[in-house]
């Protein structure tokens, strides 16, 4: 990491105060952070080590901060469950195609939105209202989409789920791109308008291919919030189109203290929302903000 | 303005706008609504069709336990009903306990944190990465790992606590204890966002004004007081907004640690219109207690909203 302007840090710097003062306080500083650190990473550092213990050495007393011995029978075991191919199959395919879909159609809303051919109201109220359906509570909605999906028989289905997902991606979705195609510098779209692309060529031959950053971190944001989803998921899946979070809490109840089986579901559920999470690091607060604070 | 636009703006004032232009513009523009709506009409159809059958269904009694019952009218009743409630009013009270406690320990750890992040000490690298653990955890798995770290028996925490010479609690067993268990929870996932967003606001404040902050002999409290936080004002509302509007949501967490028990000391609302709804199926109550949730959120997102317009110059 390079040490630019804004890297310099600019808070806890006292001026008047001797070295020893000031080793003291860096000391300090070091210490504070590396406590809270520790504090903060420790519950993850369980659910790995839980994973890997035997199941007899999760419930005993006191409990094994650092395991004895450790493993991989609980992988192992939760690999060969029943269905649960299915079910890891289910997660993919609805966050993948829930993702796709909102991204295709999100970035087309946004570069229209981009561009000033509809007026300035329109846009605005737009807009607005984008921002205000994810605002709502997800259980608000719940209740609705029960008595619908019922209705349509659609319970129990991928599509149900899928089209869940893009509703509730499309906003952020449309949010994001927005910001991004404002960023991009205007002379690349008049380039292309004085050269005679249509809106269509201009979206997918010019802007998008030069969006794609923006493109795969929105992706993945929608992706991981599709992997993760609990509450639509457990309502409207039962068995075909079940998915992983489901899975999981249904551990609580039935194999209460199965810990090391669950740990380990757990543990490879959040395996590449991690690592996506790491890729995307850059863009994080603009994803957060919901694009309002710029990175 | 588009470049589009601007560039038949100057020729339309130059007079030399040949008719193949204005078609031009004009099926741009066409395109343009057809860009926007297949995304518009999903949401139409997605979003506002369900909540409008929502509250259309909030006048009316219809309990789907029953089989083949149909929903039978009864115009304000389950609204009336509701203020009468006292499980509606405790869980109005829950949820608002929750997210003022969530947010204000959220906020006050967060700061603290970024400012940690942002100072002279080179941890901004293992803090982001640090906090990315818990804020990329799936909020399910949160749930159960913490009911593990939570269990009377064998669970981390009791084994901690006990180093300090306290006595095994029961922790979400507790009436007590089962609400700050659950937003000690809620605070750890939620915590990263807070820090991200005030250190990105605090790494984006010009470097100029601390230079002479430090000439004249500033404290760091008074540098604090004086520029950091005035100047952090649009991104601390900014912050307050998303997580005041994210902790009214709550809903996975509670559902694996105590849903929302013991007795109803975490029944927060979006609790209660699962369980109402969806557990007891009493669809029509659970539609109104979903509408006045939503205006409920909806006013305060207005009072957030003005109040950073009125801020962000």
């Amino acid at each position: 990491m390079t040490i630019t302007e804004m890297d310099r840090p600019r808070t806890v710097q006292p001026t008047s105060s001797s070295s020893v003062q000031r080793t003291l306080g860096t000391v300090a500083l070091y210490g504070i952070t590396l406590v809270s650190m520790i504090l903060i990473a420790f519950p993850a550092y369980w659910l790995v080590t839980t994973a890997l213990k035997y199941e007899v050495d999760t419930i005993v007393t006191p409990p094994l901060i650092v395991p004895l011995r450790i493993t991989f029978e609980n992988f192992v075991a939760v690999l060969n469950a029943n269905d649960i191919d299915r079910y890891f199959f289910n997660s993919i395919v609805i966050a993948l195609a829930a993702t796709g879909l909102s991204v295709l159609l999100g970035s087309m809303a946004a570069y229209a939105l981009s561009q000033s051919y509809l007026s300035f109201a329109i846009r605005r109220g737009l807009m607005v209202w984008i921002l205000v359906t994810r605002i709502f509570p997800p259980v608000t909605t719940a209740i609705p989409y029960f008595v619908i999906i019922r209705s349509l028989r659609l319970s129990d289905t991928h599509a149900a789920l899928i089209v869940t997902y893009v509703a509730y991606g499309l906003p952020f979705v449309i949010w994001l791109m927005l910001g991004f195609f404002q960023d991009m510098p205007q002379e690349i779209d008049k380039a292309a308008i004085v050269d005679g692309c249509s809106l269509w060529q201009r979206f997918s031959q010019v802007i998008l291919p030069l969006a794609l950053p923006g493109v795969a971190v929105t992706a993945i944001f929608a992706f991981i919030y599709s992997w993760n989803e609990f509450l639509y998921a457990s309502m409207l899946t039962s068995f075909h189109a079940k998915t992983l979070p489901v899975v999981i809490s249904g551990y609580m109840s039935d194999k209460f203290l199965r810990w090391g089986e669950m740990t380990a579901l757990a543990s490879l559920m959040i395996l590449p929302v991690m690592i996506f999470a790491g890729l995307t690091q850059r863009y994080l607060v603009r994803g957060l903000t919901f694009g309002a604070v710029k990175e | 303005m588009s470049p589009a636009a601007q560039l038949v703006n100057r020729l339309r004032r130059t007079g030399a706008l040949p008719p193949v232009v204005i078609q031009t513009h004009r099926r741009e523009r066409l395109m343009s609504w057809l860009f926007l709506a297949p995304a518009v009409l999903f949401l139409l159809v997605t979003s506002v069709y369900p909540l409008l059958y929502s509250l259309r269904l909030s006048f009316f009694a219809w309990n789907m336990n029953v089989p083949n019952s149909q929903p039978r009218y009864i115009g304000l009743d389950n609204y009336t009903r509701l203020f009468q409630d006292p499980a509606f009013l405790s869980s109005i009270r829950i949820t608002l306990i929750f997210v003022i406690t969530a947010v204000t320990v959220e906020f006050l750890l967060g700061m603290a944190l970024a400012l940690l992040a942002t100072s002279r000490i080179r941890a901004i690298g293992l803090i982001r990465t640090v906090l990315l653990i818990p804020l990329m955890m799936t909020p399910v798995v949160a749930g159960v790992l913490w009911r593990t770290l939570y269990h009377s028996t064998y669970g981390a925490i009791n084994y901690f606590i006990g180093f300090l010479g306290i006595p095994p609690q029961t922790w979400i067993g507790d009436p007590a204890q089962a609400l700050p268990a659950v937003i000690t929870v809620e605070v750890w996932q939620q915590l990263p966002v807070v820090v991200f967003i005030l250190a990105a606001g605090i790494q984006s404040l010009p470097l100029d004004l601390y230079k002479a902050a430090h000439v004249d002999g500033a404290s760091a409290w008074q540098i604090f007081r004086e520029i950091t936080l005035p100047l952090l004002r649009p991104v601390i509302l900014v912050v307050l907004l998303l997580r005041i509007m994210d902790a009214f949501r709550i809903f996975d967490i509670i559902y694996t640690l105590t849903f929302g028990g013991p007795g109803r000391t975490t029944e927060v609302l979006s609790m209660l219109i699962y369980k109402t709804g969806l557990q007891f199926f009493q669809i029509g109550q659970a539609s109104a207690m979903s509408w006045l949730f939503l205006l409920f959120i909806f006013l305060i997102s207005i009072f957030f909203i003005r109040e950073l317009q009125r801020r962000t110059p």
